[in-house]
């Protein structure tokens, strides 16, 4: 009977010892749990004012494909002066318009229109108006416009990333 | 939980996974006392805590001699949990080294390796082996100069083996030299095939231990349970000793990039400093005794010792080797340790290495070029121009703790560009941390200072008629080489000095002197461009050729001025003579002058 107390005891400890045991070494799972998720909170969804070309380059109402450049942050690389993305450009009076070349609809390139005015994405075939607007095709939602100033007579557009393949226009990162 | 016990159910009628496990927990107890249990529960520990943080910490690396280091310091500085992981897993690979000694050390005492041990004893040696071998090329991995050089030079003591040396080098450099292809190999060395054979060798252990208990007396009374819970305890104390150590030491060691070209105080890890003490004892062609043959000899005896000791006693005669290797080894490494600590050159020299790797980590913060981090250190003046001064200037000028004054017969740049410097340059151009020492001497008057050759009675006129004036032109020229003057500063009251400065320049130095491509009416084509003095781009230019029209001229580099100071855009690249020109230019106006000879400046 005295045996089987201690017994019990003894069992009792070990359970201790072992659930004790686990959690100290289920505490390697702090570093590992925040390095492995440490992507989560990183940026790279851009909103950063970038210079492109001189107003007076863009022609009244005709867009104007231009490359933004600007220093590009991927982990630990620093790359000075990379192509990160293009805009669309168009002038319409004192304003400049500008549009994410990024297709809302998942990603691909979009282009010119071939007849007419507006824009079209060659992969699934979604066509944008002059405005930007959504005009047939899978696309969930206009092209996504970009916040444009003028300085010294240049063109500074806000570059951003937004959520493929979802109506609403939501920013990355 | 009904739902998980009928999809175990479904799974075992299928695979019979229930015996398998209950196989691998539930066995008769493993021969050895609780002490030879507890180490193998520790380094069973350290093998899982290896593997887990090593595949987390492949996530974030890049094995190419451009991003190596940058991920690492990435993965140190920025990743969150990344130095700790780095640190744990850096501590698990030491403390595997150590008990695995202990457990060749154990086995040695308790003569496992005679019949039918041999092949456990064996096996043990390679865990240890492989747990070294791991150690070496984990130590490369971060592409730092503290692994790099250490795997140069151990690449190099393989290639003095006899017949296969040479070739067995090239195989695991990749090459002729220690580059992408041998940081590639040893990585999948690291991260796959010394771990496989690592397991293998640990899983062949447990079962020749377990067949060895098979057929010894059931020892009895020991439930799962019994077995289980010590080694959890066990482990959790391994792993919160290894958080311990990682947070006391800060993690891992990381080193600035790994730079060929530098002056670093190579060491090896400290488990190679022994046959690194030994080298010391070897001279000459003798040196290979150091480094290979006897540490091989030790090696092959510890695997000999099933063939040395075949009796049933205890053995001192076969024992005392084990003893003297393993205290030799200690001893060794003690002594380069201690020696290296009472080395003042290896401790200035680690001192700087440490300052470069403190500064490589700040700055790789700010992003690694797509290059690499060597190209980002070549681009710093602070960690590459301070040693292009030290290699290439400091034979004739001083600046700092760089260059022999003794021996310098260059300007010493000590505060050159600034207003003392100059005011006290303009007054005595031929004092010896001038032009005293240099080609130059005798060709520039004092502004105010009667010439030494005029007689006592003899017209002369000083160029300057006060030390207003004097301290005006220093003003001037001073704000020739400040990037802010330059820039349009606002005005302040030096304003009316400096105008008064350029005044006298223009009027008085430009018989001799240029300024703004105007002046030297007498055709010397010897005295310097006075604009931009001592800005960088001044600096720049007259590193990379002293002889061109900015800054001393066409003279500059005739075979008459013995000693001049040489071009550089030869030696140098544009972008090297950039970064020892930023270097200089700062610091010069940094350092203040130290008094030399006779006072600096007035009479």
């Amino acid at each position: 009977m005295a045996d089987q107390t201690k017994g019990g005891r003894r069992g009792a400890l070990k359970t201790l010892a072992a659930l004790g045991g686990a959690v100290g070494c289920a505490s390697l799972a702090i570093p590992v749990t925040r390095f492995v998720l440490a992507p989560e909170s990183g940026s790279g969804g851009g909103g950063s004012w970038i210079k492109t070309v001189p107003v007076d380059s863009l022609a009244e109402g005709e867009p104007k494909r231009v490359a933004l450049v600007a220093d590009h942050r991927d982990a630990w690389t620093l790359e000075k002066h990379v192509e990160l993305g293009a805009a669309w450009l168009e002038k319409r009076g004192g304003a400049v318009l500008a549009w994410s070349c990024v297709c809302p609809h998942l990603g691909c390139a979009v282009g010119l229109a071939s007849s007419g005015p507006g824009f079209y994405c060659p992969c699934h075939d979604s066509s944008f108006g002059a405005d930007g607007e959504r005009l047939t095709g899978p696309s969930p939602r206009a092209l996504d416009a970009l916040a444009t100033r003028l300085e010294d007579g240049f063109v500074l557009v806000e570059f951003r990333r937004f959520r493929q393949g979802i109506p609403e226009k939501e920013p990355v990162g | 939980m009904p739902g998980l016990r009928a999809i175990g159910d479904w799974l075992d009628e299928r695979t019979g996974w229930r015996g398998a496990a209950r196989s691998w927990v539930d066995h008769p107890a493993v021969g050895g006392g609780p002490w030879a249990r507890a180490m193998g529960s520790a380094v069973a520990t350290c093998v899982g805590v290896l593997t887990l943080t090593g595949l987390v910490l492949m996530t974030g690396y890049a094995p190419s001699p451009q991003g190596a280091w940058a991920s690492v310091a990435f993965t140190q500085f920025v990743m969150s949990g990344g130095w700790l992981l780095r640190g744990v897993h850096y501590w698990a690979a030491q403390a595997l080294m150590v008990l695995a000694a202990l457990h060749v050390l154990h086995g040695a005492f308790m003569a496992a390796y005679r019949k039918p041990g041999e092949i456990g004893w064996w096996l043990t040696l390679a865990v240890l082996g492989i747990a070294l071998a791991q150690g070496i090329t984990g130590g490369l991995l971060p592409w730092d100069q503290r692994g790099w050089w250490a795997r140069v030079v151990e690449g190099n003591i393989i290639g003095l083996a006899p017949v296969i040396g040479g070739w067995l080098q090239r195989m695991m450099s990749g090459g002729a030299e220690l580059g992408a292809i041998g940081l590639a190999r040893l990585y999948t060395m690291h991260v796959l095939v010394l771990p496989l054979v690592l397991v293998g060798a640990l899983l062949a252990r447990r079962a020749l231990a377990l067949r060895a208990s098979a057929a010894a007396p059931d020892a009895g009374g020991a439930t799962v349970g019994d077995r289980v819970a010590p080694g959890v305890l066990i482990a959790s104390i391994v792993v919160m000793a290894l958080f311990g150590l990682t947070c006391a030491t800060h993690g891992a060691p990381l080193d600035a990039p790994a730079d060929p070209l530098s002056d670093y105080p190579a060491r090896p890890e400290w488990f190679l400093m022994p046959m690194f003490a030994l080298r010391k004892l070897f001279h000459g062609s003798m040196e290979f005794w150091g480094t290979s043959i006897v540490p091989g000899l030790a090696a092959g005896y510890l695997a000999a010792l099933p063939f040395l000791d075949r009796g049933k006693g205890r053995c001192a005669r076969v024992i005392a080797p084990v003893i003297g290797i393993f205290v030799g080894a200690g001893l060794l490494a003690l002594g380069a340790i201690r020696h290296d600590a009472r080395d003042a050159g290896y401790q200035k020299a680690r001192a700087k290495a440490d300052v470069q790797a403190l500064l490589a980590g700040k700055l790789s913060v700010e992003g690694v070029p797509p290059a690499g981090a060597l190209e980002m250190v070549r681009r710093d003046p602070e960690l590459h121009g301070r040693d292009l001064f030290d290699r290439h200037c400091a034979s004739c000028h001083v600046l700092g703790d760089l260059g022999d004054p003794e021996k310098a017969t260059a300007t010493k740049l000590d505060g050159w560009g600034t207003v003392p410097w100059l005011e006290a340059m303009i007054h005595d151009p031929d004092a010896p941390q001038f032009f005293g020492r240099g080609p130059y001497k005798g060709q520039m008057p004092s502004v105010d200072a009667r010439p030494k050759d005029k007689a006592p009675g003899a017209k002369w006129t000083p160029m300057v008629k006060s030390d207003a004036d004097r301290h005006a032109i220093a003003v001037f020229l001073a704000a020739q080489g400040d990037a802010v003057a330059q820039a349009g500063a606002p005005a302040d009251h030096e304003d009316a000095v400096r105008a008064r400065g350029e005044k006298i320049v223009s009027d008085h130095c430009t018989s001799c002197h240029l300024y703004k491509g105007e002046g030297d009416d007498e055709g010397s084509k010897m005295a310097p461009e006075l604009a931009g003095y001592a800005s960088v781009a001044w600096t720049r230019a007259q590193i990379a050729n002293p002889s061109s029209a900015e800054t001393y001229r066409e003279k500059a580099l005739d075979a008459a001025m013995k000693k001049h100071m040489p071009r550089f855009d030869g030696d140098l690249s544009a972008a090297d003579v950039e970064v020892v020109a930023r270097w200089t230019q700062e610091h010069a106006r940094k350092t203040s002058p130290k008094p030399i000879g006779r006072a600096p400046a007035g009479d």
